[in-house]
């Protein structure tokens, strides 16, 4: 048990900011969720109304947008632990 | 048995200072590195394609359009449309500032195709495309609204939202090129070690479209659209509290 412990500090202490890089690429999977449920609804919406397709084009590239910004912050942090704090 | 040793003899250690560049050159006094010079890079081309264009294309405007006139009426009107379906008595100025901040971005991140570091790789140029929305955004909202956008602010949780439209811009704009940038370093670094016939070659030149390409366009695409949506936010006229007596006035009608 002891020895559990003490290598799972100096695990944290050698590797903490690759595990804390890995640990912040999971924003992916909010973002990919996110992404996928307004892709859908933007199909719904154009298989029950094609005309409206240019606007829902529109609005659903903005949408997308925020919710890559998540993703993207995640992936910058696990950057910045990679390169920086290693 | 030999791609395998070869991908385990890559070498990343120059990955960390591809991405945060250590090397700063000393110009008069200000600390810059290679994003800022393909920077101006970028503004000069831009500058002469467009000086050039003045001078050719659109000198010789016909009723009958030729090929490179249709684009560019195209590429012109896009951003007007848009700027004027959005910002209705601004579109003036948003049309321009739109399409410029897109052709900047665009041009910006497609010079790393000449083996440049992209000029917005760099958190500084982010951070300045992103001021100036923000200080559109404002005027423009102070400009319509006068002193009744102050009743905005009544509700504090406005100005933390207000703050962070520059810095969620800026952060969106410098990862989502970085990232493109990193991989993009990562594939050159690993095909360093690879001499099968071509694969050098053939390998950056289909990767980069996927990588490069899209991200430029979307990206560019992404800041004008967000641009113009919150600058159509901000001019916005406030509901005034006229409803509610209409609303009693229809009450005491009906009972």
């Amino acid at each position: 048990m002891e020895l559990l412990v003490t290598m799972l500090a100096n695990l944290l202490i050698t590797d903490g900011a690759a595990i804390g890089a890995g640990i912040a690429a999971l924003t992916g999977l909010g973002a990919g969720i996110g992404m996928g449920i307004a892709t859908g609804k933007a199909v719904e919406a154009t298989a029950r109304q094609p005309e409206a397709v240019g606007k829902i084009r529109t609005m659903l590239l903005l949408g997308l947008a925020f919710a890559e910004t998540t993703a993207i912050y995640g992936l910058l942090v696990s950057i910045l632990l990679i390169f920086v704090a290693a | 048995m030999v791609i395998s040793s070869q991908l385990l003899a890559a070498d990343f250690s120059e990955l960390g200072d591809k991405v945060f560049p250590s090397d700063v050159v000393e110009i008069c006094g200000f600390r810059i590195n290679d994003s800022v010079i393909s920077g101006f890079i970028v503004v000069a081309a831009i500058l002469l394609v467009a000086l050039i264009l003045r001078l050719t294309v659109i000198r010789r405007w016909k009723t009958t359009p030729t090929p490179a006139q249709m684009f560019l009426e195209w590429l012109v009107s896009f951003f007007d449309k848009s700027a004027d379906e959005m910002t209705e008595n601004y579109s003036g100025l948003m049309g321009p500032y739109t399409f410029g901040a897109a052709a900047y971005i665009c041009c910006g991140v497609l010079i790393e195709a000449f083996g440049l570091r992209p000029a917005i790789a760099d958190i500084g140029a982010c951070f300045a495309l992103a001021l100036c929305t923000f200080l559109f955004i404002h005027t423009f909202g102070f400009m319509k609204n006068k002193v009744r956008r102050f009743t905005h602010y009544l509700n504090p949780i406005n100005i933390i939202t207000d703050i962070s439209v520059p810095v969620s811009m800026t952060f969106r704009l410098f990862g989502s090129i970085l990232s493109g940038m990193i991989i993009m370093d990562m594939i050159y670094i690993l095909i360093e070690g690879i001499w099968y016939i071509g694969l050098p070659l053939i390998l950056p030149a289909v990767l980069t479209p996927v990588f490069t390409l899209f991200h430029a366009f979307i990206q560019s695409y992404v800041f004008a659209s967000l641009t113009l949506t919150f600058v159509q936010e901000a001019i916005e006229t406030p509901p005034r509290k006229q409803k509610k007596k209409k609303k009693k006035a229809e009450a005491t009608i009906a009972a």
